[in-house]
């Protein structure tokens, strides 16, 4: 299987990327793939503690693109999946520390070793942004349903699609089914009406992601955390696989959910 | 604000332009104005002092090393362009420094902050809290009066008896020369008395501090 590069961003910062590349590296680990997930959020790393390994650090992605290491010496194995690494950021330098050349060169390494290489990409549309964005074949936006968000997540794939990257998937994460019923929150509709691109997932707001990420566990190690099984889905589907996007978890009415009921029976 | 990046790189060298004050008073004002003014995350980065054409004495010098010391910065070098005499200066003090660095204890009276990051090829003392994501590096001991919560690395050039000692010890990772620890994964045991860490043995070992 050829590998891939998949940038996670967002434009908009606090959305979920972290919480994504966490859980769907993770998700694609449970499925046998071999995994690296590449923190370039130099100055702010996060994903490094999301994954509960932000004490194995020794060398991160500055060591490596400046030669101070090998990239091996580097990439943190992750205590749970053999095939799960993660190549964390620096915290005490910034965002000029990398060249978007450096960034390629590195993934292009990578590539030989991993099925997919999952890169965490900073919030804004400055350096960070493109080095991370310069190496990846595919980019996964990710949205909160909130016209803010759905603006910054517009500019993101326009400014994908003038770097060459047209084949962008949508994650919509944090979606309320019970305020999207009452239509107090944007649906998924509004939403690829805006953004029109191809819809990757959908990923319910839950607690259990709060919990998951202060103990450095993702959520989709856990089998009752609905956000957990959509990433689960959302892996699956990267996979190529056809799983419904199944929005309508949180079926508050009996009808709806004897339904699935049946559809699972099935 | 006259605070220069030189390179922005890897390197990133900080000058302050102090050519426009007369008078060292003006002088002092304006650099800890500067200090305040530069971000944190710089902290523990080395910095060049521009004084131009003004003569500066020994004892005035090390006034303004004390003052970056002071904010948790190193003092690299000056930039005095008063002909022979200056250069002159320049080297004294090239050769405090490196006294300085090699034999003395820096005292941090701060706390440490995610993404900040102090070297000193001396002893450490930190009054108060080193934070996750922050990281200590020594060439001697290092001794935390407060919460040890980031990385501290002691004895970084190599000196295996190097001590590490915090009054609440509960690190990312611990480094002592070329040894690496860090706490084991799942329950973490809360201690609530000063600890320290040295090599026994080949191995880092953690215990309680006695007075």
């Amino acid at each position: 299987m050829k590998s891939r590069v998949l940038v996670i961003t967002s434009g908009k910062g606090g959305v979920g990327k972290t919480t994504t590349t966490a859980n769907l590296g993770t998700a694609l680990a449970m499925q046998g793939k071999k995994v690296v997930m590449l923190d370039t959020d130099i100055g702010l790393r996060n994903l490094d503690v999301v994954m509960g390994l932000e004490n194995r650090i020794v060398f991160d992605i500055v060591d490596v693109v400046n030669g101070n290491c090998k990239i091996k010496q580097a990439l943190i194995r992750d205590k749970r999946f053999e095939g799960l690494c993660l190549l964390p950021a620096a915290q005490t330098k910034d965002k000029s520390a990398v060249t978007p050349h450096q960034m390629k060169n590195l993934t292009n390494e990578l590539r030989k070793d991993f099925d997919f290489i999952l890169v965490d990409c900073p919030a804004g549309i400055e350096q960070g942004f493109k080095n991370a964005i310069s190496g990846a074949d595919d980019a996964i936006v990710v949205a909160t349903p909130e016209v803010s968000s759905v603006r910054d997540a517009d500019r993101i794939i326009g400014l994908l699609e003038a770097a060459g990257l047209s084949n962008s998937k949508l994650i919509i994460n944090r979606l309320r089914n019970k305020m999207v019923k009452r239509g107090d929150m944007m649906d998924i509709e509004d939403i690829l009406d805006i953004l029109s691109i191809d819809l990757l997932g959908v990923v319910p707001e839950d607690e259990t992601i709060v919990v998951s990420t202060n103990r450095g566990e993702p959520a989709v190690l856990e089998n009752s955390s609905r956000a957990g099984e959509a990433y689960r889905r959302v892996a699956r589907r990267l996979l190529g696989e056809e799983v419904p996007i199944n929005a309508q978890e949180d079926t508050s009415n009996l009808v709806d959910r004897f339904k699935k009921m049946l559809k699972l029976a099935r | 604000m006259s605070v220069e990046i030189m390179a922005a790189g890897v390197d990133t060298e900080l000058v302050i332009d102090l050519t426009a004050w007369d008078s060292f008073a003006d002088m002092k004002a304006e650099l800890e104005k500067n200090l305040h003014a530069i971000d944190n995350y710089l902290m523990g980065s080395f910095i060049s002092i521009d004084v131009g054409s003004k003569s500066i004495s020994e004892r005035q010098l090390r006034e303004m090393e004390d003052i970056l010391l002071d904010h948790g910065f190193h003092f690299k070098d000056l930039i005095n362009n008063h002909s022979a005499q200056g250069q002159n200066r320049i080297s004294i003090n090239k050769n405090n420094a490196e006294i300085l660095d090699s034999a003395d204890t820096v005292l941090i009276c701060r706390n440490l902050r995610s993404g900040q990051k102090i070297f000193n090829k001396g002893n450490m003392v930190i009054l108060g809290d080193v934070n996750p994501g922050a990281e200590v590096i020594a060439g001697g001991n290092i001794l935390v009066m407060g919460a040890l919560r980031g990385l501290a690395h002691a004895g970084a050039l190599g000196d295996e008896k190097a001590i590490i000692a915090a009054f609440r010890l509960s690190p990312t990772q611990l480094r002592i020369a070329n040894h690496i620890t860090r706490p084991p994964d799942g329950e973490s045991i809360v201690v609530n008395n000063p600890e320290l860490a040295k090599i026994r043995a080949g191995k880092v070992v953690i215990e309680k501090l006695k007075i």
